[in-house]
């Protein structure tokens, strides 16, 4: 079992059974849909023009590719959208490396050759983006070989492991016949994708958008900042928007369909759900730097004659953001806010207890409070939740500690 | 609001919005080598020369719209799209050009901070470091969007060559006359009139500004969808570029031509023979111009080289990286402006060598990255439908060709 460089194969002679030397590797070929990693062919660059040279025949590779069949069997090759070409879709291009949790450039991609039965096994294994794989690109021809292996060895590898490689391709064919699902990277924390999708140009960062799962694709798009949030949902297609605005927060929701051109934000509107819709329009009536701008519509209210079992029960059905959690509202005749339980105060009663008794002196504030004000009150009264009610006393919706520190973030 | 007025409304915003890299590409073109080719051009011919700004300003055009739309269509740097095509070796020995051509530069631009300051009675070994200090700050500490209303406002301050030109008191029905019309046979056979004529292209297009443009349309975030407002602002700055050119002729050609004064060495030198011909303000807009330009362009050329050879090479590159992350992309950042400056603190150093030297430089690295340019753009898989017209590429090729000649014949001459 041995490591061969891409660089190495590409330009490597080709001879045939018979020893005769028939032409030179041109590109490698993988074929994701029968095996993730093993090389399917080689594209042999002939006099008689261009063959594909099963991976099965392969006796030895290095600086000489010698096969067990002879020339005569190679078929010829015909391009295919279906096959990741080596050369052309990875060296030199961008990838995600899913362990790093960065964008990289990839400067070599390392294959293992294994010996099964009189041929070889040749699996990609990972891809060389440090100062190895550069500088045998840049010697390659013009040091002899042996002397840039030795020289080779003395510097430290700097690879990443197949498995975490994503690879970005723009096409959405291509993509289903590549198997590229971006799992890697929609295993990541939302935030770290967030900063990898910045460092994308547009149209991956588009394919990304297109190929994650849509909880992961929202959460992540909490995280980005304002200008690519825009872009990113401009550029999607309206059913796919919709679907990942949906499973947004129905504050972060509506702040960004307020930063959307109207005639964007209307049609993903259109779009959606009509309960996701209704909270969502609720909150873009309000101005974007007010209480009601900044809350969400999503929060656990109780009515205020229940015990510490109705909260618990409350909290297993809800389906909203963990910091809303942090408090449970109670309320009374015509959804008056009554009173306010903090969820450590729900932690270690005993189920029976009636919630009234638990009740603390709540703060409040109004729809159209200015957003400077709602930070004034978090910090005077060292709030976790604060709570909008509108005119009739109701309570309309929650800030949270997370949203004022963002909105402290951003504003300039 | 009918739906007119409102459409047109909304297509300025979008304009204003995109607004920024090709103007200031095109601002920082005229930088210190530039000012004094200018001026020289002026000085030794007149406005026999002025004919030269409407060729110059449709290359540039052609030139700058490629890199822009590249950016906009790909998403990608310049040298990004270098390296996936044309791979990494080609990629390596082209950063290394890169590096020392802006590295030549980056010394023009602190010795015309450091000749313009002098002007005004500043010792260079105050003002050089002091222009290094403020150029490292104003890219590390500063947003993009900082960052460029600083660099506008800097554009906006090239007026004062309009009103130099103005204080100037040029023929200006002779003026108009020399541009429009066609080059005269005589001066052709010149030899001094040919080198002017390279010169003055030589300085508009150079190889840095072209992944600049390119990498700041996508910094900004420009898309296909508002490339139309993208190319407004190249045109339209590209315009400008050509318009401060003008004015700077003309006014050594109203003042220093007429009065025999043919040979300028420096672009200060320039600016203080204006001083008994067009009077003090004129002496002191030209020499604030100089040095606007100069500090302007130092803050530019380091950050845009370090950015385009990172991310060529694959190197973590970004201001919103830590040291430690991105420890290539710092230090050759701030070893350009230590290095750049520091050179100018040497005593008795031959400045004019260096600034040859630099223009030099730029003529070599610029026809590969014009061919490179032009190879990009007309690549289908990459541009899409946005692929050079027929037409475009006539004027582009030919460009190119001129300019690999312009640049082989100046090399000769030179050498």
């Amino acid at each position: 079992m041995s490591v061969v460089a891409l660089s190495e194969l590409l330009g490597a002679t080709v001879r045939d059974a018979t020893g005769t030397v028939r032409g030179r590797v041109r590109e490698i070929a993988v074929a994701p849909q029968d095996h993730p990693t093993r090389v399917a062919y080689l594209i042999v660059k002939t006099p008689g023009g261009e063959r594909a040279l099963p991976a099965d025949d392969v006796k030895s590779c290095g600086g000489t590719v010698r096969t067990v069949t002879e020339s005569g069997q190679w078929s010829a090759y015909v391009p295919s959208d279906g096959v990741l070409l080596l050369k052309r879709d990875l060296l030199d291009q961008q990838i995600i490396d899913v362990h790093g949790r960065k964008v990289v450039r990839v400067n070599d991609v390392e294959i293992e050759s294994t010996p099964t039965n009189g041929h070889l096994l040749l699996n990609v294994v990972a891809v060389d983006v440090g100062a190895r794989g550069a500088i045998r690109r840049l010697s390659k021809g013009v040091v002899p070989s042996f002397t840039l292996r030795l020289l080779l060895e003395k510097i430290p590898p700097r690879v990443i492991p197949w498995q975490f490689v994503d690879l970005l391709e723009t096409d959405p064919a291509r993509r289903v016949k590549l198997k590229i699902a971006y799992e890697g990277l929609a295993g990541l924390h939302p935030a770290d994708i967030a900063d990898i999708v910045e460092d994308l140009p547009a149209a991956e960062r588009e394919a990304v958008f297109e190929t994650i799962d849509e909880e992961v694709a929202a959460e992540t798009l909490e995280e980005l900042d304002p200008d690519v949030k825009v872009s990113i949902v401009e550029s999607l297609d309206k059913d796919r928007a919709a679907d990942i605005v949906e499973e947004m927060d129905p504050d972060a929701a509506a702040d960004l369909l307020g930063d959307l051109a109207e005639e964007h934000s209307g049609e993903i509107l259109k779009e959606m759900e009509p309960k996701e819709r209704r909270e969502v329009t609720q909150l873009l009536e309000f101005g974007e730097h007010t209480a009601a701008g900044r809350m969400t519509t999503e929060f656990i209210a109780v009515p205020e004659n229940g015990v510490v079992d109705d909260a618990i029960e409350a909290l297993k059905t809800f389906e909203g953001g963990r910091e809303a959690l942090a408090t449970i509202y109670l309320t009374g005749p015509a959804q008056k806010l009554s009173g306010a339980v903090p969820l450590v105060k729900i932690a270690i009663s005993s189920p029976a207890i009636g919630l009234s008794q638990l009740s603390e002196p709540y703060i409040a504030c109004a729809p159209d409070t200015p957003q400077n004000e709602v930070a004034a009150l978090f910090d005077k009264y060292n709030l976790i939740t604060l709570a909008v009610v509108d005119e009739h006393g109701r309570l309309a919706g929650i800030i949270t500690a997370d949203d004022v520190i963002t909105m402290l973030r951003h504003r300039d | 609001m009918s739906l007119l007025h409102k459409g047109l409304r909304h297509r300025l915003t979008l304009f204003l919005a995109v607004l920024g890299p090709g103007f200031i590409t095109a601002s920082v073109d005229q930088d210190a080598p530039g000012i004094f080719t200018y001026s020289q051009a002026g000085a030794q011919f007149g406005y026999a020369l002025l004919w030269t700004m409407i060729p110059i300003s449709v290359s540039l055009i052609v030139v700058q719209e490629m890199a822009a739309r590249m950016g906009a269509v790909t998403g990608k740097g310049l040298s990004d799209l270098i390296r996936e095509e044309f791979g990494f070796r080609i990629t390596f020995f082209l950063m290394i050009a890169l590096v020392v051509t802006n590295f030549g530069n980056v010394v023009a631009e602190f010795a015309g901070v450091a000749s313009s300051l002098e002007l005004f009675g500043a010792s260079r070994y105050v003002v050089v470091p002091a222009a290094a200090f403020i150029v490292w700050v104003i890219a590390v500490r500063g947003t993009y969007d900082s960052i460029e209303k600083i660099f506008l406002t800097a554009s906006a301050f090239y007026v004062s060559y309009v009103i130099a030109g103005l204080l100037a008191q040029p023929d200006w029905k002779a003026a108009a006359f020399a541009t429009v019309t066609r080059p005269s046979a005589t001066g052709i056979r010149s030899y001094s009139y040919v080198y002017m004529v390279v010169a003055l292209v030589g300085t508009t297009i150079a190889p840095w500004m072209q992944f600049y443009l390119q990498a700041s349309v996508v910094e900004k975030g420009v898309t296909v969808r508002q490339y139309w407002a993208s190319r407004w602002d190249v045109v339209l700055g590209c315009l400008f570029a050509v318009v401060i050119a003008w004015f700077i002729i003309v006014a050594c050609a109203a003042t220093l031509y007429t009065n025999g004064i043919h040979n300028i060495t420096s672009a200060t030198d320039a600016a203080q023979a204006l001083r008994p011909l067009a009077g003090d303000y004129a002496y002191l807009l030209f020499a604030a111009g100089l040095f606007n330009a100069s500090l302007f362009a130092a803050s530019i050329l380091p950050i845009s080289t370090a950015y385009a050879v990172c991310e060529g090479l694959g190197f973590e590159s970004g201001l919103d990286k830590k040291f430690h992350e991105a420890p290539v992309f710092y230090w050759l950042y701030t070893l350009l402006i230590v290095a750049g400056a520091g050179v100018l603190l040497i005593p008795d150093l031959p400045l004019v060598y260096i600034s040859v030297l630099s223009q030099v430089a730029n003529g070599v690295v610029l026809p590969f990255v014009l061919i490179f340019m032009l190879m990009l753009t007309n690549d289908r898989e990459l541009m899409g439908a946005y692929t050079n017209s027929r037409r475009f590429n006539v004027i582009a090729w030919a460009t190119v060709i001129v300019m690999i000649l312009l640049t082989i014949v100046m090399m000769v001459r030179r050498g």
